[in-house]
């Protein structure tokens, strides 16, 4: 599981003066599920297509198996992509897309170092679509025309015609965000299990951070080319390196705190119990609370009190606003307070989290200007992301 | 609103009549057993027999199918890589060159033509000294050192306006292509070349078709750009057509729009079907929505995957090429095998049998065009861009052509017949020693006009200026027929420099006109005028005149008795002619005797030949089993007493030619 498969050194990307990716620096394992998230401009398909031989970056070497491949264009690499509208061929039917990819002959090196094509013979080529078509659940479907097929039919074409060429590794450029939520689910759990059937790596791009969560074994977060942090699911959630990294995965209250001392942290004036450590008497920090990390209690209780001034009900909890000395929190409860009330919180050590401040402390984390809409606003699934020309990022 | 809606339907309907109905009357009169296009007598489809009976129709037809092929072939495969090519570039460059793919569309085809044209005559001119220099310098290959206008420019030119067409239709295909195909493609083992075939052809192939489905009716419908650089030798349907309504709309010309018409229409409704159908399975494409085939083109669509459908596919591909290759062969040894001549006349002056007759005899094809009045084909050769060998220009063209060195001398040796010309027409004041000239025909300009329209008799120019037939006259428009009647009227010289004279001459016609005298200006246009009765009075040629008897019995036609011109229109070999020896044998021929005979039988103009001009009256009655009008032959053949009172014109000097052409604009009728 942890032998490494791909390297990225000191590779920088830059279209017409706009640097699209820093220095990055970046292994893949063996039969990983890894996915690069990000918001839309933040390199991780540019990332992608450099490792599909799409792109060559403008410096810094990319190794696969230990071999720099810089120079190797696409259709020599043992890399398969799943591009983000699937571009099926909308000329062949379903089984045509699946064997395109075996159709081809392959150049082969053989033991004596001799390279010469090889075409697969019919019956292979037939043995292995119908097997692939099986693993996508698509039996039947051989002679549909593309356009004959919804969505997440013409998704799981697009898996089989990658993966019908044993890649060692397989590309996802947003390969749900044409899905609609249910099928979007449905697909997420359907991915993972095709991947664990085939044992080999998937790195999948996304800016959905709840399909990052769900599917991966690691998670890749990125902003302006610069990958933020690198870690499990679980660690990405609970800690996070930075204000980006803590506002862009799930919902975070961010505001300004001192270290008084270990285990001792400071916010609006007043100490709180933490549960870290490790950093220099009284320095500046950002302090993370999650919404859901914070109780309410009534006013003379609380720890620190505080105005209601928006309630959403979201089902299983309330998105309440609360104001503290003009700064807005996001806290998810089940219990309703009505707008306008007053009310204390209770917030227990290890719901902070304390991070060193970066160049994202003081853009995030204050819900101020929160609201249904705006949120709808910023969803990047909602926006029909413009592509233009082969070169530019998303 | 009921009403309003009527309103606009009533001028949608009005609109749409507008559009259609010239076309509609146009058809229903190619099937008139009549020779008129306004009086119906009863269906027939003589014209259309008449139609492929005219080999200047087929032969053009040749020419435009051939042309039209391989522009739209190689316009069809260069258009589709350089919109592959302008798509790939950075939108920053994209648009903008898209926009200048669009203006050689919109730009105007005289323009587009007249610059090809002066392109092709510069590149001739320093071709000549490179073909040179590269003869010099090796003989390994021997470059031709005289480049024309022909088939291969025509071919450059119309290949250059179909380019922007097609990658007009195939742009929008590529921009609806996803762009991440190629590149699946590529990841999936393709090399760009592979993934060309394999992805970006099929799925720009509807643009593709499209593209070259407009090309090839652009090319079939150019006339503008293609009069401009076709040159002498080489002439396209719609130059054929143009050539045919200069003297009078037959029905022949009905029926060959008819056709085109139909063939365009066909090709247009095929495109808009197929279209429509694309665009339809585009849109469910795009909103995901699956699409519900129909069960048998599904299992055509199987059947098409199967090894034997692959291999129908291909064949069919196969039998597609066959014939496309074989097409162009057999229409390009239609159009170029044979050796030739060129011939430029007038339009309506020769028995076109008299050609068929020529080429079976001697095996030379002759290409004969056809331009309307002397001037016109002055500023042809003059340009440059033509390659005729023989043409046919009157007295006074020909000494300037002379004056000019544009003229060859003949070979008298190989022109046996040049004996029997009339020493009348021999040595005339525009080839004093005859070297240059074989007379072609020769006759008398004079009043025509409708006796049911006139009081009486005419017989003085005073017709055409005094008030009596106000908006009645036609106006000859030439600048030296014109006013050479005034000079005569006046009581001066035709030959006249003096500018008082002209001036004088020119006041008369301006000061008619501004009485509203003249109907308009017209030249072949007097036939349809005239034969209709939509004019009393015209001036024109004595010959032009017994073809308008033909179909018009009330008109008359007088050499005024202050006296008129008389003109010798002459047979002339271009300088550097391509086809010198060729031009000897056409001139020889149409100087027999039988082929004088012919001729004046055909266009009614009298013969130079002596021979043929005495004995016409008895051919015409052994061929016709009647009599031949003495008036009519006194007509024809102008006697002497006639011609004492008529004048040649003599070739102007240059000054007096300027006068002549600003006044002739000042007129401006």
């Amino acid at each position: 599981m942890s032998k490494e498969l791909i390297r990225l050194k000191d590779v920088t990307m830059t279209f017409d003066d706009v640097t699209v990716l820093k220095d990055i620096n970046i292994y893949f394992n063996d039969q990983e599920f890894l996915t690069l998230l990000g918001p839309s401009g933040c390199g991780k398909t540019t990332m992608l297509r450099i490792i599909g031989g799409f792109q060559t970056p403008t410096s810094g070497d990319v190794f696969f198996d230990g071999v720099r491949i810089n120079d190797v264009p696409p259709y020599r690499r043992q890399v398969n992509t799943v591009f983000q509208k699937y571009a099926l061929f909308p000329h062949l039917n379903v089984y045509e897309n699946v064997a395109f990819g075996l159709r081809i002959p392959r150049e082969v090196t053989g033991d004596n170092g001799k390279t010469e094509k090889v075409k697969l013979s019919r019956e292979e080529i037939d043995s292995r679509v119908r097997e692939m078509l099986e693993v996508v659940s698509l039996k039947g479907f051989e002679n549909r025309s593309i356009a004959s097929l919804s969505g997440g039919q013409q998704q799981r074409v697009a898996i089989a015609r990658a993966l019908v060429n044993r890649p060692k590794v397989l590309l996802l450029d947003e390969p749900l965000g044409a899905l609609d939520m249910r099928l979007r689910k449905d697909m997420q759990q359907e991915l993972k299990r095709i991947q664990q059937q085939m044992g080999i790596t998937f790195i999948n791009v996304t800016h959905d951070q709840e399909e990052a969560l769900a599917m991966s074994d690691t998670v890749v977060v990125m902003n302006e080319g610069v990958i933020q942090q690198i870690g499990t699911p679980e660690d990405i959630y609970n800690e996070p390196k930075n204000a980006f990294v803590a506002d862009f995965i799930g919902e975070s209250n961010i505001v300004d705190g001192i270290m008084r001392a270990d285990r001792v942290v400071e916010i609006f004036n007043r100490r709180f119990a933490c549960l870290d450590g490790g950093f220099a008497k009284d320095e500046p920090v950002d302090v993370v609370i999650r919404p859901e990390d914070v109780d309410i209690v009534s006013e003379t209780e609380g720890q620190l009190r505080g105005t209601v001034t928006s309630v959403t009900f979201k089902g299983v909890h309330y998105d309440t606003i609360v104001d503290f000395y003009g700064f807005k929190w996001l806290i998810q409860t089940t219990d309703y307070c009505p707008a306008g009330s007053r009310i204390g919180i209770r917030i227990d050590p290890d719901g902070f989290h304390v991070m060193k401040k970066s160049k994202y402390s003081g853009l995030y984390g204050d819900y101020s200007s929160y609201s249904e809409e705006y949120d709808e606003i910023n969803d990047p699934t909602l926006l029909d992301v413009e592509e233009e020309g082969a070169g530019d990022e998303e | 609103m009921g009403k309003n809606r009527f309103g606009s339907r009533f001028l949608i309907g009005l609109c749409f009549l507008f559009l259609y109905l010239p076309i509609l009357l146009l058809i229903f009169f190619s099937f008139n057993a009549g020779d008129s296009s306004a009086v119906w007598k009863g269906f027939s489809l003589h014209w259309y027999r008449e139609l492929f009976h005219n080999r200047l129709v087929i032969e053009s037809l040749a020419t435009t199918l051939l042309v039209s092929l391989l522009a739209t072939a190689i316009a069809t495969a260069a258009g589709t890589f350089a919109a592959i090519g302008i798509y790939s570039l950075r939108k920053k460059w994209r648009d903008p060159v898209l926009v200048v793919n669009d203006l050689p569309m919109m730009n105007a085809d005289i323009v587009t033509g007249v610059s090809l044209l002066l392109l092709f005559v510069a590149f001739f001119r320093g071709w000549g000294a490179i073909a040179a220099w590269l003869n010099s310098w090796q003989s390994l290959i021997t470059f031709p050192t005289r480049l024309t206008l022909g088939l291969g420019t025509l071919l450059i030119a119309h290949v250059s306006f179909d380019i922007p067409y097609v990658i007009l239709n195939v742009a929008p295909r590529l921009r609806q292509m996803d762009a991440n195909l190629v590149e699946a493609a590529q990841d999936l083992g393709c090399t760009w070349i592979q993934a060309f075939f394999k992805v970006i052809l099929p799925e720009i192939k509807p643009g593709i078709v499209s593209g070259a489905l407009i090309a090839f009716t652009m090319s079939v419908d150019d006339f503008v750009i293609s009069y401009f650089t076709a040159g002498s030798a080489t002439q396209t349907l719609s130059m054929t057509i143009y050539g045919m309504t200069k003297k009078r709309v037959t029905p022949v010309v009905n029926a060959v729009s008819t056709l085109i018409f139909l063939a365009v229409l066909i090709i247009l409704i095929i495109n808009n079907i197929r279209e429509a159908r694309q665009a339809k399975l585009a849109s469910k494409r795009a909103s995901f929505e699956p699409v519900r085939e129909n069960p048998r083109a599904e299992r055509f669509r199987a059947w098409l995957s199967t090894p034997r459908g692959k291999l129908m596919r291909r064949a069919a591909a196969a039998v597609l090429c066959v014939v496309f290759v074989s097409t162009t062969v057999f229409l390009t040894a239609f159009t170029t095998s044979r050796p030739v001549v060129n011939v430029c006349s007038w339009g309506e002056y020769i028995d076109e049998d008299l050609i068929d007759e020529f080429e079976a005899k001697t095996g030379i094809r002759v290409n004969y065009q056809t331009t309307d009045s002397n001037e016109t084909l002055y500023s042809l050769l003059s340009n440059g861009g033509a390659d005729y060998d023989v043409v046919v220009p009157s007295d006074y063209m020909i000494s300037q052509l002379i004056e000019e060195g544009m003229l060859e001398e003949l070979d008298y040796s190989q022109i046996p017949n040049f004996e029997k010309i009339d020493s009348r027409f021999k040595n005339l004041p525009y080839d004093p020693e005859n070297k240059y000239t074989v007379p072609y025909t020769w006759g008398t300009v004079g009043i025509i006009y409708n006796e049911t329209m006139v009081d009486g008799e005419i017989d003085s120019w005073s017709a055409l200026y005094d008030g009596e037939y106000a908006g009645q006259v036609l106006l000859i428009n030439n600048s030296r027929d014109a006013l050479g009647i005034a000079l005569m009227y006046l009581g001066y010289s035709v030959n006249t420099t003096d500018e008082g004279q002209i001036r004088e001459a020119y006041e008369l016609i301006e000061d008619a006109a501004r009485r509203g005298m003249f109907q308009g200006k017209v030249m072949d246009e007097v036939f349809q005028t005239m034969e209709g009765g939509n004019a009393a009075i015209a001036t024109y040629y004595a010959g032009d005149y017994l073809s308008m008897l033909e179909n018009n019995e009330n008109l008359r036609f007088v050499v005024p008795k202050e006296g008129s011109n008389w003109f010798v229109d002459a047979m002339c070999v271009l300088k550097d002619a391509p086809n010198y020896d060729n031009a000897m044998k056409w001139i020889n021929f149409i100087a027999s005797t039988e082929s004088n005979l012919r001729n004046m039988d055909y266009i009614w103009y009298a013969s130079p030949n002596k021979e043929a001009l005495e004995i016409y009256p008895a051919w015409y009655e052994e061929q016709y089993g009647e009599e031949l009008d003495p008036e009519i032959y006194e007509i024809m053949a102008a006697p002497q007493e006639v011609l004492d009172r008529c004048e040649m014109y003599v070739c102007l000097p240059k000054a007096t030619r300027k006068l002549y052409n600003d006044l002739w604009i000042k007129l401006g009728i």
